[in-house]
Formats: structure tokens, C-alpha cells, sequence
């Protein structure tokens, strides 16, 4: 699971009103390189909740990225900030762990990179 | 894997009544290894009014037909079935192909992820029920979950594109299939467009609906909708015989069925007791749900080994001749304007085209602001701008 996804996730449990962000308990991360894609990247910046990104980052082991959420500008210009950016949101990889409802605290497995967020009958 | 005892009712559906405990189930796959125990439970509580049955039961709940007909079969098959959908609908592509670069798409029921990464200049997360499906997916390095195409676990307003490929014909409610569109529309931003496509009661080729088998009231513990059978009863809880018919790679997808083009022309027609082109069943409503047999090789079905569980408790059946485990997948088929009509009633999105292709109903919708689409219906004054 990539942080891109982590970012878009969100509990979905019956009665949670905030679940989003989700913890995340790591067991295994795994670094993989993909290609750049600026258009991707700059597509992606405003749609992205930074804190949530940033703290994931750090939980990955990831500390690169800055606390407070950059101008847009540096989009354009910062080829280091874009770097960091891809490599945070594409590259790290959770391979083993767990996402956490930030409300019930219920756990989302992930096993082999891929998240299970089915319900349990009680949950819908 | 371990087996969970279920008690079923009349219809297949663990009824909710103050007697009865609440079954839970860990997740859905566990019921492919249902003990053949798994007798039907004739209780008196299962003639529960209409209004009762569906205020108590969510519709992101799984009905059994589904978790029975649709995901131990797919988990059952995902391999074979993978193997057979690599062909790309044009259609599909044309609309990929179409979005802007940089756009994030969700692709949600993906399958085997025939349409991940179609477009290069674009990301996709895939999501789909089965997790064997995902794995495969995942294999390939697709960024994938596994979820619920009825309750998705996105954020709203996120993703830029949507898609649901062949995916809500095997809803078995109406209220379902239309939050699953609802989901498709609440995940994308505004302004992003959703492509769905359905199989359709027009089959281009009908002798193939001879090949299907009509669900009788039998199967469905939930019918909503106009022109829907209401549910009767008692019925017994036994599982027809399935005559022997072949699966059928329909919408387009015919030329993807290369292991099991040397059975096409070799089935057995069921001859249905209405006139070959008509979907009228017995009691003169139109008949769009069906079982669709898919023929899983017995070496195939060696490797998944989730067949000899589906064969004890009556899922599957053997086709010596063939040799392959015969299963069925439960669809209900879209009728003419049925796709427009599960989405009139939302107030945010609009149909900015629909087409049929190739035996399939296809539609694109646009995420509108909230209100706006008034406009877009009526030819009346602007006063909401």
C-alpha cells in the first residue's frame, strides 16, 4: 500500500464520523522506485491532505518531507521538493502492517502490500 | 480456512428475528467452506413482512445469493477466470484513453485488473471483493484493496475518474446496485465523469439466454423495484439441478474465452419454456435474473482448492464429460433505460452519454454541484446560479 492510497482512505465502518486519517502499525516497508510523473504529482498536491501525509511518512520511516504543507509553487520549481514528493507518495511501500480506524480503533489488515477493508456483518 | 455453521432461512438470508442470534461472519471467503450441514432451517420467522426485512437489513449488507453465486465463485475461479480476460474492450479503452494526464482513476470491482494502468500518463487505485482476484492484481503491481464496490472506503470528492466494468449486474437488489452507483459518483470529484457498463437482457447473440438459467423466486430472499416478483412463499431451499450449459464470454469478451471455445458449439441447449426471445417468465414479469454456468477445468480447480468445499455442500457440480467443475454465477441483467433509471433520482450527477455495445449497457456521468442538475433536466430559469 502506497501512501498515495493511505491518503485516500478512509473508515467506512457504520457510526464512524471521522475515519480518516487511518493509523498505521507497521510490520514491514518496502522501497520500490517507479517512474515520475509531474503531471501526476501536480494533480495529485491539492487533493492531498498534507499533515496526514506527512505524519505517514514518518510512521514509514520517511523524514524528508516538510511538517507544513508547501506553496504550490514549488511544484514548478522546486525539483527537490518534487523528488521527496514522488518518493514519499509512490515509493514506500507498507507490506505488512495494519491501518486503524482513528474512531473504533478496529484494524485493517495488510498483508503483501494490500489492504483488506471488507466489514464484518456488525460494521455495515 | 475453517468452516462456519450457517443457518439459513427460506431464502438463503439469516432472518432477523428476536429469537435468533446474529450470525457473524469473519469475512465473506470463510462461507466458501460451508459445512454441507448447511440444511436449510424452515423457521416461521422468515415470513416477515417486505418493510420489516428491509428496515432491518443495510443495504452494504451481503445477501447469501451473493457471497453463494458471486464471490465463492470468483474466488473459486479467479486463476481461470483471470486468464480468460485479457481482451480490452474498446469502449473502455476509447473512455480511459480520454482522461486528462495526471488524472487518479478508481477502478472499482476491477477483477483481475484487465484495465489498470491502461493509461499511462494516469494512476489507479482497484478495488474488488475478491481477494484472490487482488492478488492476482497485485502480482502485476497494480495498487490495489480489497473492498466493497457498495460501501467504498474512499474519501469523498478524492479520485478524478471512476470505473465499474461488468460489475453491478451481480447486485441482487435494486437499493444495492443503486448505492453502488451512488458510491461511484460520492468518490470522485466534481466535474469527474464515471463510466459504467452491465450486461444487458438484449443479448446480441439470444441463443446464448437458452444457455443461462432463470432464477425463480426461489433464490432471492430480496426483490425491489418495479416489475419485480414479490418474494412468496415457503419454497424448499434446494438447489435445482443445473442443467449442463456453457459460460458464455459475452459483451465483447467472447474471443477471450479460448479454453473454452471448443465447448461452444458442443452444449447441450436448455430449451426454456418461453419462446426463445422473450424474458417473460411464468408469471408474466420480465425475467432478468440468472445463473451463468463457468466451467472450471478439474486441474484448474485442483490448484484453487476451494472446489471440493463447494462441491460437498452443493454449490459446484461435476461435469465428468467436460471435465470441469461446473459453478454458477448469479446476474441480474439490465433492461433498456434501466441504468437512466437508477440514476434519475440522484441529485449530483447527470448522464452525459449512454450507449449499448456489444451486448452491454454502458453509461457516463458527470459530478455535478449539488442543485444544478435541476437545470440540466428542466428548461427553467436560472435561479439557482
Amino acid at each position: 500500500m502506497r501512501l498515495l492510497t493511505h491518503n485516500i482512505l478512509s473508515s467506512n465502518i457504520k457510526g464512524v464520523t471521522n475515519g480518516f486519517p487511518l493509523g498505521i502499525e507497521v510490520e514491514k516497508v518496502v522501497e520500490k522506485q517507479v517512474e515520475i510523473n509531474h503531471d501526476f504529482l501536480r494533480n495529485i498536491f491539492p487533493k492531498i491532505d498534507w499533515k496526514a501525509f506527512s505524519d505517514a511518512s514518518k510512521i514509514m520511516g520517511y523524514v524528508e518531507l516538510p511538517e507544513e504543507s508547501p506553496e504550490p509553487s514549488v511544484l514548478d520549481s522546486d525539483l527537490d521538493f518534487l523528488r521527496k514528493f514522488h518518493h514519499a507518495l509512490l515509493e514506500l511501500h507498507l507490506e505488512e502492517g495494519a491501518l486503524v480506524c482513528p474512531q473504533t480503533g478496529r484494524k485493517f489488515p495488510v498483508n503483501k502490500g494490500i489492504p483488506n477493508m471488507l466489514l464484518h456483518e456488525d460494521e455495515v | 480456512m475453517h468452516s462456519i455453521p450457517c443457518n439459513f432461512s427460506v431464502f438463503g438470508y439469516p432472518v432477523i428475528s428476536s429469537s435468533m442470534k446474529e450470525i457473524k461472519v469473519k469475512d465473506a471467503s470463510t462461507l466458501c467452506t460451508l459445512l454441507p450441514d448447511g440444511e436449510p432451517h424452515i423457521q416461521q420467522s422468515v415470513f416477515v413482512g417486505e418493510e420489516q426485512r428491509s428496515s432491518s437489513i443495510s443495504v452494504k449488507s451481503t445477501p447469501e445469493l451473493e457471497k453463494k453465486y458471486v464471490h465463492c465463485v470468483y474466488d473459486a475461479i479467479a486463476p481461470h477466470f483471470s486468464s480468460t480476460r485479457f481482451a480490452k474492450w474498446p469502449k473502455v479503452s476509447a473512455f480511459l484513453e480520454s482522461l486528462p494526464t495526471g488524472s487518479l482513476i478508481l477502478d472499482a470491482g476491477c477483477g483481475n485488473g484487465k484495465y489498470l494502468g491502461l493509461n499511462s500518463s494516469c494512476y489507479f487505485i482497484g478495488c474488488d471483493i475478491s481477494a484472490p482476484l487482488i492478488k492476482i492484481c497485485a502480482d502485476k503491481g497494480h495498487e490495489v484493496l480489497v473492498a466493497d464496490a457498495v460501501n467504498l472506503p474512499y474519501r469523498t470528492n478524492f479520485g478524478d475518474a471512476a470505473i465499474s466494468i461488468a460489475v453491478l449486474h451481480h447486485l441482487s437488489t435494486e437499493n444495492r446496485r443503486k448505492k453502488a452507483i451512488e458510491e461511484l459518483v460520492r468518490v470522485i470529484k466534481k466535474g469527474g465523469l464515471v463510466l459504467i457498463t452491465v450486461w444487458a437482457v438484449e443479448q446480441e447473440d439470444k441463443s446464448l439466454l437458452t444457455k443461462w438459467t432463470p432464477l425463480t423466486e426461489k433464490y432471492v430472499e430480496e426483490w425491489i423495484g418495479p416489475g419485480s416478483p414479490r418474494v412468496r412463499g415457503p419454497s424448499a431451499f434446494t438447489l435445482e439441478s443445473i442443467p449442463e450449459t456453457e459460460e458464455n464470454g459475452l459483451g465483447g469478451h467472447t474471443k477471450d474465452s479460448r479454453e473454452n471455445t471448443e465447448n461452444m458449439h458442443q452444449s447441450m441447449c436448455l430449451t426454456p419454456e418461453n419462446k426463445d426471445d422473450s424474458l417473460v417468465s411464468k408469471d408474466g414479469s420480465n425475467q432478468q435474473e440468472y445463473f451463468v454456468p463457468w466451467h472450471l477445468p478439474y486441474h484448474r480447480a485442483e490448484v484453487s482448492g476451494a472446489s471440493a468445499g463447494a462441491l460437498a455442500n452443493g454449490l459446484a457440480k461435476k461435469d465428468d464429460k467436460k471435465g470441469a467443475v461446473v459453478y454458477n454465477r448469479y446476474y441480474h441483467v439490465f433492461g433498456e433505460g434501466e441504468l437512466e433509471r437508477l440514476v434519475s433520482g440522484m441529485d449530483n450527477a447527470v448522464i452525459i452519454d449512454k450507449f449499448y455495445d456489444k451486448s452491454n449497457w454502458c453509461i457516463i456521468l458527470e459530478k455535478t454541484l449539488l442543485g444544478l442538475k435541476h437545470l440540466q433536466d428542466k428548461d427553467t430559469s436560472p435561479s439557482l446560479i
